[in-house]
C-alpha cells in the first residue's frame, strides 16, 4: 500500500500545525464560530449532538494494522472506546473534545492519516471497492488511481471552497461494489483497445432530497490525461453550479439544468484548453504511485482445505460465515474474508477499541498487514489463504465478530440518526437493531438470500437509502419519529432509485412493515429469483397489498 | 482594511472604487466594474493621471473578461463571503486564459487560511483587516510544498519528486 | 403586553471545548435541563437570548438554540425529542452516555 515520503509527510504535519493554529485562535476568540466552522470541517470536525464529531478519512478505504491499531488508541484515549465505521469508507468517533483534536491529528499523522477533506465544500476521500487489488474480476487496482486524486485534490488553491460537497469514487472493476452512479463523479476503469488504462467518467449522481444516478459524459479518458479531465468538470462546476440555495448547490442540479449534452460540451470545452498540460501527472510518478499497489506475493495454494471442510461440515455456522462472507480472489486457494460489523441487536457499522486491537493483529498475521472499509460499513481481510479461514473464524467469533450475514437481510446501511445527528428526523439505529432481532435466525436469512436493507434518519441519505433494495427514511410527523419504507433501489451498476410505497410507519409498524414486504417476496419469488429481481418483475403493488391491505 | 502584498504582507496602493456615475476627482488609481469600464474606458482615460482597474464580482462569467488586458491595468475580485469560490476560478481565467498580468487582488471577505490558495489562483495583492496581516503572511508560508502544478510557477509534488533540478516553489 | 409563545421555551447549547450540552439556569449553565429557565413570552425570550449571546461573545459556548418546554413536577424537561436525546445521550450505547460516564467532567 502506498506509503508517504517526505513531502507527503511535510503536508499533512503542515496541516496539523494550521489545525493546532486555527483552534487556538477559536478558544482566544480571535476566530468566530462562523469563521471557524468551515475549517474545522475541512479537518472532519463537526459539532453534533452531544460532541464534536471527528470524522477521520481511511482514503481509498485501505488501511494497515499499525493504522488500524493507532485508530484503536485513538477511540480508547480521546474517545469512550469505540468508532464508527461508515458508508463514506471513514471511521467517526463521536466524543472527541475540541482541545483535544489538534492532538488526535498529530497522532493520525503519525500513521500517515488525517482527516484533511472529511467535510466541507471541497473534495471530499474518494472511495472505492473494498476488494480492490485481491477481486478475481478487476481491470485494474483502482487505488492507485485514487491515490493520484488524493494528492491532486488536496488543498485545491481553485476547488477548496466549492458550492457543495463533492464526492468521487471508482471501481476498477465492471462489477459495481463502491456504487459510483450514485457520487459526484463516478469513474470505471478500462481498457481501450491498445489495453491502455483510462477512465469512464460518469458525472452528477448524488443522493439527499433529489435522488440522480450519474451519467456517462465520456467514455474513455486515458489515465495520463484523467487530472486535465477532472479539472475541467471541477472547474465548470465551480463557476456555474449554484450558489443561492443550498440544496440545489450539488453538481447533479447543474447537470440536470444544463443538460448532460451542454455540460458535456463545456467540459470538454475546458478539457481541450488544458489537457496533457502541467495539470497531469508524469508518467514515471504513475508508475512509483503504482507500485505501491503491486499485489502481495501470495502462492498458489490448493482450493480444497481438509480442516476448513471438517468445520464446515461440523458447524453450520462456520459454514455460513465462508458462504457469505469471503470472496473470490484473483489467486487460488485466497480468498478475502468480511468482518460483519452487523452483529444482530447491533449498531452498524460501530467497533470497540478491542475490536479494531484484534482485526489489526489478525491482518498482520494472515493478511498481508491489510485491513479494507467498505461503504457497507464492514471490514475486510483481503488477501487470506482458505487454509487459515478455521482460525481466523474462531478469533473473530470468539470477540463477537463472527456474524455470517454479509450480503444478507441483517447486513444493514444505517447512518447515526437522531441517537447523534444534529441533522436528523428519527434514530436509524434502533430500527437497525429491532430488523436485525426480528430476522435473528441464519437460516431464514439464507432463505430469503440477497437483499439489502439501507437506512438513513433524514433526507440527506447518509444511509443510502434510496439505493437500498429496502429503504427506510427516517422523517418528522408532528414531532414524532415516524418512517417511510422504499422499494426497489440499488447502489451497483444496474443502479436505480428506490420508490415509496406508501404512508410511514411509527418505529414497530415500520419493522412489521419490512417482515411483510418480505413475506410477500418469498410467496411470489420465482426459483433462485432475488428480492430485486423480483421487484423489478412484480412492481409495486403486491408489496402495497402485503403492507396497507389489511389496513 | 489594510491592503497587503500577499507574498510580504507589507502595504501596497490602494485603489479606489469609482462609484456609479462617479468621474475620477484625482489623479491615481482607480477601480471601475466592469461593465462599464468596457464601455468608458477611452473617455475615463483622459483624465489626466488616471490608471484604471477593473472591479469583478464573483458572479461575472469569465467569458466577460475577454481582452480585458486592453482596458485594465490591474484588477480587483470582490468576494460577498469568503466561500464563493467563484473568484478563484476567475483569476485562474484572467491569468490562464486571458493572458493577464497585472496584479489581481481580492477585496471582500476573504480570510487568512486563503491566502496560500490566493495566491496560488492568481492573486498577489489582497484587503485584509489589519488585525490580521500577521495571520496572512503566516498562512501563506504554511505550506513549502504544493500538490498541483499551477499558473503561478508552483510545481506539483508529483512532479517534484522525479524532477530534482527544478524546485521552484510557491514561496 | 410582550407577544405570547405557542408555548414554554427554554435555551440550550453546546460548550465551546468540549460540545458538551448545557441547559441555561438561573445559576448559569447546567448539563440538567431540569433547573432551566423558561420564557413564556417574547421579551423573556429575548432577555434570555441576551444572556447566552454573550457567552457565545466569551467563547464559552456555542449553537445557542431556543427549544421547547414542558414543566412538570420533576422540573423542567424538553419538549422536542432532538431536545430531549441531547438531555438524555444518545439512546443506544447507554452504557457509554452522559448518563454514566466519568469521561465528563461536567
Ligand atoms: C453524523 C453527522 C453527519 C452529518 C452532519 C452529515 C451531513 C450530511 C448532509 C448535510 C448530507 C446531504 C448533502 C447534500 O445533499 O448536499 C449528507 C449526505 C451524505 N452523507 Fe452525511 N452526514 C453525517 C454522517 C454521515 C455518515 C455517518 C455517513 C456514512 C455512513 C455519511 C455519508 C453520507 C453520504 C453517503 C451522503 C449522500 C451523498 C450524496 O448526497 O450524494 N454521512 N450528509
Ligand atoms: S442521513 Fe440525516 S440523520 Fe443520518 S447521518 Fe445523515 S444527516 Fe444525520
Amino acid at each position: 500500500m502506498y506509503a508517504y515520503d517526505t513531502f507527503d509527510h511535510a503536508m499533512v504535519n503542515a496541516r496539523v500545525e494550521e489545525f493546532r493554529d486555527q483552534v487556538a485562535r477559536r478558544l482566544s476568540g480571535e476566530l468566530t464560530e462562523e469563521e471557524f466552522r468551515p475549517l474545522r470541517l475541512m479537518n472532519g470536525l463537526y459539532l453534533q449532538l452531544h460532541a464534536y464529531m471527528l470524522r477521520v478519512a481511511v482514503p481509498y478505504g485501505t488501511l494497515n494494522s499499525r493504522q488500524m491499531r493507532r485508530l484503536a488508541h485513538i477511540a480508547r484515549k480521546y474517545d469512550k472506546g469505540y468508532g464508527h465505521f461508515t458508508t463514506r469508507q471513514n471511521i467517526q468517533y463521536n466524543w472527541p473534545k475540541l482541545v483535544d483534536a489538534p492532538d488526535i491529528l498529530a497522532e493520525l499523522a503519525e500513521v500517515e492519516m488525517h482527516a484533511i477533506q472529511t467535510s466541507g465544500n471541497c473534495i471530499r476521500n474518494v472511495t472505492t471497492d473494498q476488494f480492490a487489488g485481491a477481486a478475481h474480476d478487476e481491470v485494474a487496482d483502482p487505488r492507485a488511481t485514487a491515490e493520484i486524486i488524493r494528492q491532486w485534490s488536496t488543498f485545491h488553491p481553485e476547488f477548496s471552497f466549492l458550492p457543495r460537497k463533492f464526492k468521487i469514487a471508482i471501481t476498477g472493476a465492471p462489477k459495481d461494489r463502491a456504487a459510483v452512479k450514485w457520487h459526484d463523479i463516478g469513474l470505471v476503469l478500462k481498457k481501450n483497445e491498445a489495453g491502455e488504462l483510462g477512465v469512464e467518467v460518469l458525472v452528477g449522481g448524488g443522493m439527499g432530497r433529489t435522488p440522480v444516478i450519474a451519467k456517462t459524459i465520456a467514455d474513455f479518458v486515458p489515465e495520463s490525461e484523467m487530472l486535465s479531465y477532472l479539472e475541467a468538470i471541477l472547474r465548470v462546476y465551480n463557476e456555474q453550479g449554484r450558489r443561492d440555495n443550498k440544496y440545489k448547490a450539488r453538481i447533479k442540479i447543474l447537470v440536470e439544468d444544463t443538460g448532460t449534452e451542454e455540460f458535456k460540451r463545456l467540459v470538454e470545452e475546458e478539457y481541450e484548453a488544458i489537457r496533457a498540460s502541467f495539470i497531469d501527472v508524469p508518467a514515471e510518478e504513475v508508475v512509483r504511485i503504482r507500485q505501491f499497489f503491486a499485489p502481495p506475493p501470495l502462492p498458489v495454494l490448493a482450493d480444497e482445505d481438509a480442516g476448513l471442510d471438517a468445520l464446515a461440515a461440523a458447524d453450520f455456522r462456520f459454514r455460513a460465515w465462508v458462504k457469505n462472507n469471503t470472496f473470490a480472489h484473483k489467486v487460488p486457494g485466497h480468498v478475502s474474508v468480511t468482518i460483519s460489523l452487523k452483529p444482530h441487536g447491533g449498531i452498524p457499522g460501530d467497533a470497540t477499541d478491542a475490536q479494531m486491537d484484534l482485526v489489526a493483529d489478525i491482518a498482520e498475521e494472515y493478511s498481508h498487514d491489510e485491513v479494507r472499509v467498505s461503504h457497507e460499513q464492514n471490514l475486510i481481510l483481503p488477501h487470506v489463504a482458505k487454509r487459515d479461514l478455521v482460525a481466523i473464524w474462531q478469533k473473530l467469533d470468539a470477540a463477537g465478530l463472527g456474524s455470517a450475514n454479509v450480503g444478507l437481510l441483517t447486513d444493514i446501511i444505517a447512518c447515526p440518526g437522531l441517537d447523534y445527528c444534529a441533522l436528523a428526523n428519527a434514530r436509524s439505529i434502533p430500527i437497525a437493531q429491532a430488523i436485525t432481532n426480528r430476522f435473528d435466525d441464519l437460516k431464514r436469512l439464507e432463505d430469503i438470500g440477497q437483499l439489502k436493507i439501507k437506512i438513513s434518519g433524514c433526507i440527506n441519505s447518509c444511509g443510502h437509502h434510496h439505493a437500498g433494495h429496502i429503504g427506510i427514511l427516517g422523517v418528522d410527523r408532528k414531532g414524532e419519529e415516524n418512517y417511510q419504507l422504499l422499494l426497489g433501489g440499488s447502489g451497483e451498476e444496474d443502479a436505480s432509485k428506490a420508490a415509496i410505497l406508501g404512508p410511514g410507519f411509527d418505529e414497530h409498524g415500520i419493522v412489521d412493515a419490512v417482515e411483510k414486504v418480505v413475506a410477500a417476496y418469498m410467496g411470489e419469488r420465482k426459483e433462485g429469483e432475488t428480492f430485486l429481481a423480483a421487484y423489478r418483475r412484480l412492481g409495486p403493488d403486491v408489496f402495497k397489498e402485503a403492507v396497507y391491505g389489511a389496513r | 482594511m489594510a491592503h497587503v502584498d500577499l507574498q510580504t504582507g507589507e502595504d501596497v496602493a490602494v485603489w479606489r472604487i469609482l462609484e456609479d456615475g462617479a468621474l475620477p476627482d484625482e489623479a491615481g488609481e482607480w477601480l471601475v466594474p466592469l461593465g462599464r469600464l468596457k464601455d468608458e474606458a477611452g473617455s475615463l482615460l483622459e483624465e489626466k493621471g488616471v490608471r484604471l482597474g477593473v472591479l469583478i464580482e464573483t458572479e461575472t462569467p469569465h467569458s466577460d473578461l475577454a481582452g480585458i488586458g486592453n482596458y485594465a491595468s490591474f484588477a480587483a475580485i470582490r468576494f460577498p463571503g469568503f466561500g464563493d469560490g467563484r473568484g478563484f476560478s476567475l483569476a485562474v481565467r484572467l491569468r490562464k486564459d486571458y493572458g493577464f498580468n497585472g496584479d489581481i487582488r481580492a477585496i471582500g471577505h476573504v480570510i487568512p487560511d486563503q491566502a496560500q490558495f490566493l495566491l496560488r489562483a492568481g492573486f498577489n495583492t489582497s484587503e485584509v483587516p489589519e488585525e490580521r496581516r500577521e495571520a496572512f503572511v503566516r498562512a501563506v508560508n504554511r505550506y513549502k510544498h504544493v500538490y498541483q502544478s499551477d499558473a503561478q510557477g508552483g510545481i506539483s509534488i508529483l512532479r517534484q519528486r522525479h524532477d530534482q533540478a527544478d524546485t521552484r516553489r510557491v514561496s | 403586553m410582550a407577544k405570547k409563545l405557542s408555548g414554554p421555551q427554554m435555551i440550550v447549547a453546546n460548550r465551546l471545548t468540549d460540545g458538551r450540552v448545557l441547559f441555561l439556569t438561573a445559576e448559569g449553565w447546567a448539563v440538567e435541563p431540569t433547573h432551566s429557565i423558561v420564557a413564556h413570552d417574547e421579551d423573556e425570550v429575548t432577555a434570555l437570548l441576551a444572556v447566552a449571546n454573550a457567552d457565545v461573545k466569551a467563547n464559552l459556548v456555542l449553537a445557542v438554540e431556543v427549544v421547547s418546554a414542558e414543566v412538570g413536577e420533576g422540573g423542567v424537561r424538553p419538549g422536542h425529542i432532538k431536545t430531549q436525546m441531547q438531555a438524555r445521550g444518545p439512546s443506544v450505547r447507554t452504557d457509554l452516555g452522559y448518563q454514566v460516564s466519568p469521561f465528563w467532567e461536567n
